[in-house]
């Protein structure tokens, strides 16, 4: 019956204006179509913060006694294997440097 | 703690928190549909000349003490294995064995 669309349609308009007014109010971005829109990127919080303190600070990285002495160690580990004759090879005739030189 | 891919996971997420904002913004741009069509052009091409180690997307949550990059929760930034560990022995508070 074209009373009940009118209704309807009053009813519409009613609510249309209700969402416009709550968006001046408040400072909302309306978007009645429903189109796509750069708003959804840009209202979401930055996370950055966040994401870099992931790892706790190494307390051991600060003294720099500690980090002398296991540079120390690290080294004296190599010289021990190269004096046995495991170091490392050199360059250019390891084992897959060898087979794609061949 | 100090595994080298630890370390290079650090500075993707230095690098990523640094471009933060400047991402967002030119991705904002390129996606805007009322934009005229060069400068969305001109904010892509923009948006892909950044580093890209500075993608939140190539960060991975690894293990604090031993790297796992799988299995690692997000409450505990542990991998399934030290949790396990570290629970057992009662380091984590409130954590206690499941039975009901």
């Amino acid at each position: 019956m074209s009373s009940s669309s009118l209704r309807t349609m009053l009813a519409q308009a009613a609510v249309r204006g209700v969402a416009e007014a709550r968006a001046t109010i408040f400072g909302h971005v309306l978007n009645p179509t429903g189109q796509r829109s750069a708003h959804k990127i840009l209202r979401k919080s930055f996370i950055g913060e966040k994401v870099v303190s992931w790892y706790p600070n190494d307390i051991q990285r600060e003294d720099p006694t500690v980090v002398a002495r296991k540079e120390q160690e690290r080294l004296s580990k190599l010289e021990m294997l190269k004096r046995r004759g495991k170091g490392p090879p050199k360059k250019g005739h390891g084992k897959r440097a060898a087979k794609r030189n061949k | 703690m100090s595994d080298k891919r630890n370390i290079q996971d650090q500075k993707r997420r230095l690098l990523a928190e640094k471009y933060e904002l400047r991402r967002k913004l030119y991705k904002a741009f390129s996606k805007d549909t009322d934009l005229p069509n060069d400068v969305r052009e001109k904010n892509r091409c923009k948006l892909s000349a950044l580093p890209r180690n500075s993608s939140f997307t190539r960060v991975m949550n690894r293990c604090v003490f031993t790297g796992r990059a799988h299995s690692v929760y997000q409450m505990f930034r542990v991998s399934r294995i030290v949790f396990r560990e570290l629970a057992s022995k009662g380091l984590l508070h409130g954590v206690k064995k499941a039975s009901w």
